[in-house]
């Protein structure tokens, strides 16, 4: 592996929030490749810029995130993309939705600029010391 | 004693009295007498022997009297006849012995003596004929002097004997026949009240069944809102109700003997069902759709289970569907009932509940991500940072961002309670750290308010089953009530214990209290204390009805005790793991 910044495509259909996750992606030192308002958008983006990492947001117009991570999941050549939800949903229910769907974790609705790019500078550290 | 039953107990009863079979001799013998002194040719040869005979009478009479009025004696009334026979002997041979012209007189007692039952007594007619009869002679007044007398003394009797056994035979015929008649006539009394009385039981029964007919028609005549519907074991309809009327559009004319049950199921969901149980055999088994509407309540388990029920025009509804089962006195399955609500609103009200509820999540939460994200951005800006005069306008900012999310929170957490979609994260844990960061973060605002927080948690809790994060905000909701609803310089306590098998936890303060008259709507939603709206405490009224259904659904329990200008305690008792 290159030293080169692992690569993110965003997806929200929030503009603000969408902004937001952004600038925790480039705190965390992260190459944001994409950000889009839409599922379909999502994986058009994905399939184009094979990211290393999606962050999407569960519920948006077209296809959710639960059908974009399903859609990367059945797709080989992108299925080893790690997928990060984001959710304003705070049933149980919903959380086992997403990680059956091959999501790797949730991030819930409100967060913490700060928080989300410390746990994603750990990520990128992990899979670094992984290497 | 009525008149009536005088006139019976003398004269008119079918056996007839000792007074009455004595009337005739006495009239007859009294006759004799008069005729005596009347007719210049009779005369008393005797007049001791005719007084004698004259006394026999009275006395013979005078007991016919006793022993009519006192039946006791009726074992022993023939003894009348008998003194009636001496006495004619005597009287006989006071008007010219052997000549005497009342030798008749004898056959009346005589047929006194016949008509008792038994033929023995025939005998005693004979020889009491007999001593009557040879009395002059017995009494040695004239000596026997011819064969005549002895003749008279023989065949006479035995003449009289004869007669008496005639009598005696025919009475016997008699009583024999009344006593058959008699007989018949009770059987037959018998059975006519036997006849009456079960009509009367039939007339009775019928009136019960037709009041009943009635109740049970009025019932569900009465009720228009389900559908009740009862069928045979074949589904075939037998009840249809003003409710099945409306629901499916069907009058009961057109239901009731030509149609069955299931034709007014989906067929796809009757064969799913079908499937579930496995074709279950049974009474039905030539009919798969009908068997799975009855399986359940076929093996005694009444079932409530959701259908779609099909019009008599094909639109379709959703139902729930109670079955039971119909049973005769042996307890055999005769047939079912269907008892149907309509849900189709409840499902509808069900569906927008979820609806809403995914809506003020995603619509309400997302706006406030964005509110406290990038005030988070603005106080972590270092290139351009902020004065403290604007970081504490941020922080009121923040402060009530969070407010309003907790709210959301409450809101949404209220929804799920009342929607089935509120579970339990259950795992053994310990309450003890949960109440201590309880009370830790509840501290600044303590502070804040001048309110002490004591606490008193002992080393030894016991571990429970339950949801840490639920149980936590549960503690918070308690603890920061306690303290919102204390005045400045009151106190909070905090404490913990074990109590038997259960860990009791209880939050007492100094504040306002509560009415006692409030106390037991507390728990329901949206209720605020008038103690807190008139000291103008913020709040929804949501938290207590959370903090409830909380600790209800760790199978504990949440009470309350208060008293107003003194102070309120809660205390929530959960179960020890075992």
């Amino acid at each position: 592996m290159t030293d080169a910044a692992l690569r993110v495509v965003v997806a929200d259909d929030d503009p603000d929030i969408r902004t937001l996750v952004s600038i925790a992606v480039r705190r965390a030192g992260l190459d944001l490749v994409a950000d889009v308002g839409t599922g379909d958008a999502a994986l058009d983006a994905l399939r184009e810029h094979k990211p290393n990492i999606a962050i999407l947001d569960v519920s948006m117009p077209g296809l959710t995130g639960l059908e974009v991570t399903a859609a990367l999941r059945s797709d080989p050549g992108l299925s080893d993309i790690r997928v990060f939800l984001l959710s304003a949903g705070v049933t149980d229910a919903a959380r086992q939705a997403g990680i059956d769907a091959g999501a790797e974790d949730y991030f819930f609705k409100p967060f913490s600029p700060r928080e989300l790019a410390a746990k994603l500078t750990d990520i990128v550290a992990a899979s670094r010391t992984a290497e | 004693m009525t008149l009536r039953e005088l006139v019976n107990k003398f004269i008119l009863v079918d056996t007839p009295s000792p007074l009455l079979k004595q009337a005739p001799t006495t009239i007859a013998f009294f006759a004799a007498v008069v005729l005596t002194f009347v007719v210049p040719s009779l005369n008393f040869t005797n007049w001791g022997a005719a007084l004698g005979g004259i006394w026999g009478i009275i006395i013979a009479t005078a007991l016919a009297t006793i022993f009519t009025w006192s039946p006791r004696f009726e074992r022993i009334a023939l003894i009348i006849p008998c003194i009636d026979l001496l006495a004619i002997g005597f009287f006989r041979l006071g008007t010219g012995g052997a000549t005497s012209l009342f030798s008749a007189l004898i056959i009346l007692p005589v047929i006194w003596i016949a008509v008792t039952p038994q033929r023995r007594y025939i005998i005693l007619a004979a020889i009491g004929t007999s001593i009557a009869l040879m009395m002059p002679f017995i009494l040695g007044f004239s000596p026997l002097e011819s064969a005549n007398d002895i003749i008279r003394g023989i065949f006479t009797p035995i003449v009289f004997a004869t007669a008496a056994g005639i009598v005696n035979e025919m009475s016997r015929q008699g009583r024999v026949q009344v006593a058959a008649i008699r007989a018949l006539a009770e059987e037959r009394d018998l059975m006519l009240r036997g006849a009456v009385d079960y009509t009367n039981r039939l007339r009775e029964n019928e009136e019960r069944l037709q009041a009943a007919d009635r109740l049970t028609r009025s019932v569900l005549d009465a009720v228009t809102e389900q559908s009740v519907i009862g069928t045979d074991v074949t589904g075939l309809v037998d009840v249809w109700n003003p409710g099945a009327e409306r629901m499916l559009g069907l009058t009961a004319a057109d239901a009731q003997g030509k149609r069955h049950v299931h034709e007014f199921h989906v067929i796809d969901e009757l064969l799913e069902r079908s499937k579930e149980l496995n074709y279950p055999p049974g009474e039905t088994v030539l009919n798969p759709g009908f068997s799975a509407l009855v399986e359940s309540a076929r093996l005694g388990q009444p079932e409530v289970r959701q259908w779609t029920y099909v019009r008599a025009d094909g639109t379709t509804l959703s139902v729930e569907v109670a079955v039971t089962r119909r049973v005769d006195e042996n307890l055999r399955t005769v047939g079912y009932i269907f008892v149907a609500t309509d849900v189709t609103q409840a499902l509808e009200v069900s569906r927008l509940k979820d609806e809403f509820v995914g809506l003020i999540s995603h619509e309400l939460r997302t706006p406030l991500s964005s509110i406290l994200g990038y005030l988070e951005l603005m106080r972590d800006d270092e290139e351009n940072p902020l004065s403290d005069e604007q970081l504490q306008y941020l922080g009121v900012a923040e402060r009530n961002a969070h407010r309003l999310l907790r709210l959301v929170g409450d809101l949404l957490f209220t929804a799920q309670v009342g929607s089935s979609s509120f579970s339990l994260d259950a795992i053994d844990m310990e309450v003890a750290p949960v109440l201590r960061a309880s009370v830790e973060s509840a501290g600044p605002t303590a502070a804040a308010a001048g309110v002490g927080l004591q606490i008193d948690i002992p080393q030894d809790i016991s571990m429970i089953s339950g949801d840490p994060v639920r149980l936590g905000q549960a503690c918070d909701n308690l603890i920061s009530n306690a303290i919102k609803f204390t005045p400045r310089g009151g106190t909070v306590t905090v404490s913990m214990k074990n109590v038997n098998d259960q860990v009791v936890i209880s939050i007492t303060d100094t504040g306002m209290g509560i009415p006692a008259d409030e106390l037991d709507q507390l728990f329901a939603r949206f209720f605020r204390a008038s103690t807190a709206t008139r000291a103008a405490v913020p709040g929804v009224g949501l938290g207590l009805s959370i903090t409830k259904a909380i600790v209800t659904a760790h199978k504990g329990e949440l009470d309350v005790a208060s008293e107003v200008g003194i102070g309120t305690a809660f205390i929530v008792r959960l179960p020890r793991k075992q």
